[in-house]
């Protein structure tokens, strides 16, 4: 397309400048910050980190609920997608709609939807009773149950977005033949499918599971500070205990566990498929 | 070259401009809790500007920007004065960023209720509004008598409790401690007690605004908060008291400080004078905003009711005092996590 690579360079030029100036600058001085020992260049902000039992629990909470969010969400969203590419060209558009609709909804206001929908008198535990499952109400609101319900539902369209586009460039006959050549839907979903989208699955999952991580609205809303997730722990860090460096420790995990989930659905998803 | 002579004639430019308005007008930097700027700009800056003939210049932010950015600029100051907590003002006058007030410049500053003047002892900040903590109850579900009653087995599961780092979190715990007999400025007895009943209570809140909706969808029956927080409740269409526990209630203060090195001593004494004068005090606690400081300031029952308000509210608020809230800030917040965090 160009007759040199110094005409697409420069063209690139403003975008990565950019980029640099406001994004990997403040990004490399802020994870400078949890590097600097009082004698130097050191890991003791790390050490001292990991030695609290608290950040411990809420490092593998975080990651527990990252990995239960990003599981859920795709096995809900390859349902819901193929559901979706299967229907009719004008209906499909109206699905793809109401998937997408949520997301023009502030995720304040959704989060707060939540609090009315599994308090006390809310309309689960009103159903609970009324089958006869409880008598008491159950409590749901600032529980790790609530936090994961947040964030399923704030992340999942992204999910299945990802994984129609995916499935929309599935050979349309790759299913039929493989199921008339007597594959059961486990052996369809594993040796076609899953193949054949894991760009839609790495993409989908990449976003829903660093989105789950770094959502800090969710978890303060429906956890509060019984449930502590890293973000909301960021947040306590700088602004009541003026701990910059754990800020710093924090903000690096939780780039550091975006990438490898990246990484590691790459991994599973190349794995399956046999290349 | 060029370069060079674009940026000292724009450098000369900017200086000579700013030079002239000084010439002009004086100018009172103050810092300042974000909160009901509207008002305060109508009930107090605006009318000191007219009377001063000055400008305002007014920094917003939460008292740990605010400190950060006081600190930073310690060698050339740029905020004059400064509305802090009792406790921040303590950590700023040991970290030698504020200078003692020169009370007599104050002509308001007999008025002030005792516990208002000199609160940290130090003669380095002046309170210019108090409020009560107690806690907000539904008064057909239970009956609070004690700071205690709120532990009981039948309660706790119907309470929001606020959290160590908010403002209302170590008074509470404090009053608590009080109720268990036990004082001890470690705090370890009521936090202990907390503990025990983590799983039963419903949330360790951090914004009371929160408080509303749980209340309002009787996720709670009881919460310790603010007098300030209290209009809101008042409003809902529940049986809602304001609790008297027999230990007393407690509290907070906010003090004015002037900065170390602050360049416009003279005007910013003028100015928390008026801040202070009974006239303004009135004005802002009409509008339900801050109770005042100023003994001399009388309002009708209706506001008295949604302030804290009255020689024998500020005489009894049991106050924890600075020292203790900062000498234990970081063990107690420690002691926190690992009791109640977790």
């Amino acid at each position: 397309m160009f007759h040199n690579r110094a005409e697409a360079y420069a063209l690139a030029l403003p975008a990565a400048v950019f980029a640099a100036i406001v994004f990997l600058v403040p990004v490399g001085l802020l994870l400078s910050e949890g590097l600097h020992g009082p004698g130097g260049w050191s890991l003791s902000a790390y050490v001292q980190f990991f030695s609290e039992p608290l950040n411990q629990k809420i490092f593998l909470r975080t990651l527990k609920l990252g990995l239960m969010v990003t599981a859920t969400a795709a096995v809900i969203g390859y349902a819901t997608a193929y559901a979706i590419v299967s229907m009719p060209a004008g209906t499909k558009g109206r699905m793809i709609g109401l998937v997408v609709l949520p997301m023009m909804i502030s995720p304040v206001a959704r989060t707060y939807a939540w609090i009315v929908i599994l308090g006390r008198t809310g309309i689960v535990n009103e159903a609970l009773k009324f089958v006869g499952l409880t008598d008491a109400p159950i409590r749901f609101l600032f529980t790790e149950t609530a936090v994961f319900l947040g964030l399923l539902q704030l992340f999942l369209p992204l999910m299945i977005i990802s994984l129609v586009s995916a499935l929309e460039n599935l050979p349309k006959d790759a299913v039929p033949a493989a199921r008339i050549l007597g594959a059961n839907w486990l052996q369809v979903f594993v040796k076609i499918i899953l193949p054949l989208t894991r760009e839609g699955l790495i993409v989908g999952g990449t976003l829903v599971f660093t989105g789950s991580l770094t959502a800090y609205i969710t978890p303060a809303i429906l956890g509060g500070s019984k449930v502590l997730m890293l973000e909301t722990l960021l947040y306590q860090q700088v602004t009541v205990a003026s701990n910059f460096p754990a800020a710093s420790v924090i903000a690096f995990l939780l780039i550091a566990m975006s990438f490898s989930a990246n990484i590691l659905l790459r991994r599973i998803a190349t794995a399956r498929s046999g290349k | 070259m060029k370069w060079h002579t674009v940026l000292s004639s724009a450098m000369a430019l900017t200086l000579g401009v700013g030079g002239a308005a000084q010439a002009q007008e004086k100018t009172l930097t103050i810092s300042v809790y974000a909160f009901a700027q509207d008002e305060y700009n109508q009930i107090l800056y605006k009318p000191f500007e007219e009377k001063c003939g000055c400008k305002l210049v007014v920094e917003t932010g939460n008292s740990v920007e605010r400190l950060a950015k006081m600190e930073a600029n310690k060698a050339a100051p740029v905020v004059d004065m400064a509305v802090i907590s009792t406790t921040d003002a303590l950590q700023a006058s040991r970290a030698g960023l504020i200078d003692t007030i020169d009370t007599s410049k104050l002509s308001n500053y007999g008025k002030l209720y005792d516990i208002a003047k000199d609160p940290n002892g130090d003669g380095k900040s002046v309170g210019y509004t108090f409020y009560a903590t107690s806690i907000v109850y539904r008064t057909d579900k239970m009956k609070i008598t004690s700071w205690a009653d709120l532990l009981k087995p039948e309660y706790a599961s119907h309470v929001a409790w606020p959290n160590i780092t908010t403002n209302q979190g170590p008074p509470a715990l404090f009053m608590l401690g009080t109720a268990l007999g036990q004082t001890a400025p470690d705090l370890k007895a009521p936090i202990a007690a907390i503990a025990d009943k983590k799983d039963d209570i419903v949330t360790f809140y951090v914004k009371s605004s929160q408080l509303v909706q749980l209340m309002q969808q009787e996720e709670i029956w009881a919460a310790p908060i603010g007098r300030f927080s209290w209009a809101p409740f008042a409003k809902l269409d529940l049986p809602l008291g304001w609790a008297t526990p027999k230990e007393g209630q407690t509290g907070g203060m906010n003090v004015m400080v002037l900065t170390k090195g602050g360049k416009n001593r003279d005007l910013a004494l003028q100015f928390m004078d008026y801040w202070l004068s009974t006239e303004v005090q009135t004005k802002i606690a009409e509008a339900m905003i801050d109770s005042p400081a100023n003994a001399e300031v009388k309002v009708s029952d209706a506001v008295a009711n949604n302030i804290t308000y009255g020689e024998d509210t500020a005489k009894n608020l049991k106050l924890i005092p600075a020292a203790v809230a900062l000498d234990n800030r970081d063990a107690w917040l420690a002691e926190w996590n690992a009791k109640v965090g977790q």
